[in-house]
């Protein structure tokens, strides 16, 4: 008998945020800065903890050199040569503490990450991606732990479930990227049936891994700034974005215009076209999990990450929270049926 | 740890009325004025409780000529100068008693309300407005306006939750305007993921204003009036239609009898008002707020597009238009603060109206809808309407067949 959680789950268009009483006079007055200490690393992380997603649409070098002026992350794709990274290293010195290097679980993706650490020693962070399930996340942290990097932060995932976050942690993890299935362009839940509401997970696995001191990051699910705050408030200490930093002039691939309409490509690393790309095809055994769309250009990525940061600012304000580490000790999510007004839109 | 509150918050379009046995023959027997008796300022007010939005598109001195003629009441935007005041002062003396003055919690906005109030004293209501009622700094500088104006009727907002509501009524406050981000040109919940949906924040806010006072009539329908089948004898010809076949009815017959006889027995004038703000998109939900126990609507969307409402007629193709915009959107910080600043996001749009001619007939549509409600649930005054409120939870509100065509 299969069993049934009889819980519900939550997604972000399921809450808003309570306004809570505050003393603040101005959202110029929050300070979304955050420092962390690792715990397997032991490193020290001071910025503003908004990641984009290690997608070679968005998680390009143009993008990272904007965002680290904001004190914002950038997972770097894995599809950038040795030389490529050496580059932009002598080029943007001052982004490096900002962005992470990307790798797979297959040998040819970690001897690439590896020459690409031994280069440029700047970079202390290693984003491990893994599509083919936890036992290759497994491999991949203890090889990489094993492998001369005891001093970087690792990210891995993914995962929505308490107990593998603690497992990830104590395998030699540092922060734990949470989310199956909620991207603006993966199909997983369509074509597999399994995923898991991204609040709901945020919530359970922010508490293991705050248990362990370990951290997590939200990835997916977010579709307007004030989704992130709902991230943060749910305990995620950092949010991974990928669609919302879509179709900008930092992102990867041609500007396409089709009747007199800017259009950019964006799809998921799963899908038909990043497999094409990448893989020479999709497998015959397996479907492809993701899909491509053309999103509308919304030129500089600068108007989007003013847009975010005001927007959490405004919410640290209705709840009170001087300081974005506060905004989830001050959260109360209220159930709700409708988002928003429907009246013009 | 966040904290989760599991009873799911309704809006509008999460109910209906339920219709109830009615001894009113027609609708024009539905008396809709209601007379108020203020807290702190001790005014008496009589009129539709139905308020034009202080928003720059809809609270202008056209539309409150128009609404002072139905006994409405307009809340003036706060950007006309004490100049044009004057001349709408000494030109519409009749209209004065329904409308409000603005302020901003800037000390600019408050000098300028100081000066129109000053000149015009027959003015004798003030909105004050600020994007997030829950600061310290908006409850402190209610305080200071209402030592500066004692006798004036202070409306205050806007706030969602019943300890706020209460705090604000205490530091002097009159009436609190009810609504976190449901307006139709407000993007809040998206910017910010902050809100509440209206009808349950109107029910616990009106639950709390007019709890203040010592009032305990609960527009909530169900779950009081077990032991109370006898009282419904009582009342023999009140809202027993229907009900005698299901027992879950009668509990509810039995509830209001019970909010009835305390109607009764604290027949005191209303003292303390809920003013519900945003989220109404037609007459429905106009009533529906009401029914929830909100003692004045405000309206923005509603009364945008018409002839009466600031901005320009633009012409596209043939289609009449009018511009209407969230006071935070990026329009109106740039008409009035010179842009938006790097630390903020804007949080309202920008949207084309279709024209939609002269403001009477939506008033007309408005009022109309009302009265029929109040026909449906039994209610000879508006003042009853919540009262012989009953909500039931539905799933979908109207027959979407013909909704492209329109």
């Amino acid at each position: 008998m299969p069993r049934i959680d009889a819980d519900l789950k939550l997604d972000f268009k399921d809450v808003l945020l309570r306004p809570k009483r505050s003393s603040l006079k101005s959202r110029s007055e929050v300070d979304l800065e955050r420092t962390f200490t690792f715990r397997n690393s032991k490193q020290t992380y001071s910025g503003i903890p908004i990641i984009v997603a290690n997608m070679d649409t968005v998680g390009t070098f143009d993008m990272a050199v904007v965002m680290s002026q904001h004190s914002m992350f950038t997972a770097i794709h894995k599809h950038y040569t040795l030389d490529d990274w050496k580059l932009f290293a002598a080029n943007h010195p001052e982004c490096l503490q900002h962005v992470a290097v990307s790798s797979g679980s297959g040998k040819n993706d970690l001897e690439k990450m590896s020459s690409i650490l031994e280069a440029i020693p700047q970079v202390k962070f290693i984003c491990l991606d893994v599509a083919n399930g936890l036992f290759g996340t497994f491999c991949g942290i203890r090889e990489t732990r094993r492998a001369k990097f005891p001093e970087h932060t690792i990210m891995a995932g993914n995962v929505v479930t308490g107990e593998m976050v603690e497992e990830l942690i104590l395998s030699g993890a540092d922060i734990i990227k949470v989310g199956v299935g909620p991207g603006s362009v993966c199909t997983t839940r369509t074509k597999t049936g399994v995923g898991y509401p991204q609040l709901s997970a945020v919530i359970e696995c922010a508490d293991s891994a705050h248990g362990l001191k370990g951290h997590i990051i939200s990835d997916g699910g977010c579709t307007c700034p004030g989704d992130v705050a709902k991230a943060f408030g749910g305990g995620a200490d950092f949010v991974m974005l990928g669609g919302m930093f879509s179709g900008h002039t930092e992102c990867a691939g041609e500007l396409i215009e089709r009747n007199g309409q800017k259009l950019k490509l964006f799809y998921g690393m799963s899908s038909d076209t990043a497999m094409k790309k990448h893989v020479g095809g999709v497998a015959e055994y397996r479907a492809s999990e993701g899909k491509t769309v053309e999103v509308p250009y919304k030129g500089d990525v600068e108007n989007t990450i003013l847009d975010i940061l005001g927007g959490l600012r405004s919410t640290c304000t209705y709840v009170g929270a001087a300081k974005l580490k506060e905004l989830s000790r001050r959260t109360t999510f209220i159930r709700v049926t409708q988002q928003h007004s429907t009246l013009f839109s | 740890m966040p904290h989760i509150d599991i009873d799911v918050k309704l809006d509008f379009k999460d109910v209906l009325l339920r219709p109830k046995r009615s001894t009113l023959k027609s609708r024009s027997e539905v008396d809709l004025t209601r007379s108020f008796a203020f807290r702190n300022s001790k005014q008496m007010y009589t009129g539709i409780p139905i308020i034009a939005a202080n928003m720059d598109t809809v609270g202008t001195f056209e539309m409150a000529k128009v609404l002072c003629k139905f006994s409405l009441f307009t809340a003036v935007h706060k950007h006309y100068s004490l100049e044009q005041w004057k001349e709408f002062a000494s030109q519409n003396p009749d209209c004065l008693e329904h409308l409000a003055a603005s302020s901003g919690t800037g000390s600019s906005d408050f000098e300028q309300l100081e000066q129109i109030l000053e000149a015009i004293p027959q003015v004798k209501y003030i909105c004050l407005d600020v994007a997030n009622g829950y600061s310290e700094h908006f409850v402190e500088f209610v305080k200071d306006v209402r030592k500066c104006f004692p006798k004036h009727t202070i409306m205050a907002g806007n706030v969602v939750t019943g300890e706020m509501v209460e705090e604000l009524i205490l530091s002097g406050a009159d009436i609190i305007k009810v609504g976190i981000g449901p307006g139709s040109v407000c993007t809040t919940r998206k910017k910010t993921g902050v809100g509440y949906p209206q009808l349950s924040a109107v029910m616990e806010c009106a639950d709390a204003a007019h709890g203040l006072k010592g009032h305990i009539i609960s527009v909530r329908p169900k779950g009081r009036g077990c032991q109370t089948s006898g009282l419904s004898a009582v009342h023999g010809s009140f809202d027993r239609g229907g009900s005698g076949l299901l027992g879950s009815c009668q509990l509810e017959v039995g509830s209001w009898d019970i909010a009835e006889r305390a109607w009764e027995i604290h027949a005191v004038p209303t003292v303390l008002l809920t003013l519900q703000d945003g989220g109404c998109s037609c007459p429905g939900d106009v009533a529906k707020a009401f029914g929830a126990g909100a003692d004045f609507v405000m309206l923005g969307g509603m009364l945008a597009g018409h002839s009466e409402s600031g901005g320009e007629l633009i012409e596209r193709d043939g289609k009449k238009y009018k511009l209407f915009y969230g006071m935070s959107s990026e329009i109106a910080m740039k008409k009035y603060a010179g842009g938006v600043a790097d630390y903020r996001a804007s949080e309202g749009k920008t949207v084309q109206v279709p024209f939609k001619g002269d403001v009477e007939h939506t008033i007309r549509d408005i009022l109309g809808g009302i009265r029929s409600t109040c026909t449906y649930v039994g209610a000879a005054k508006l003042k009853e309407l919540s009262r012989r409120t009953t909500f039931i939870r539905v799933t979908q509100q109207v027959n979407p067949i013909f909704s492209d065509v329109s």
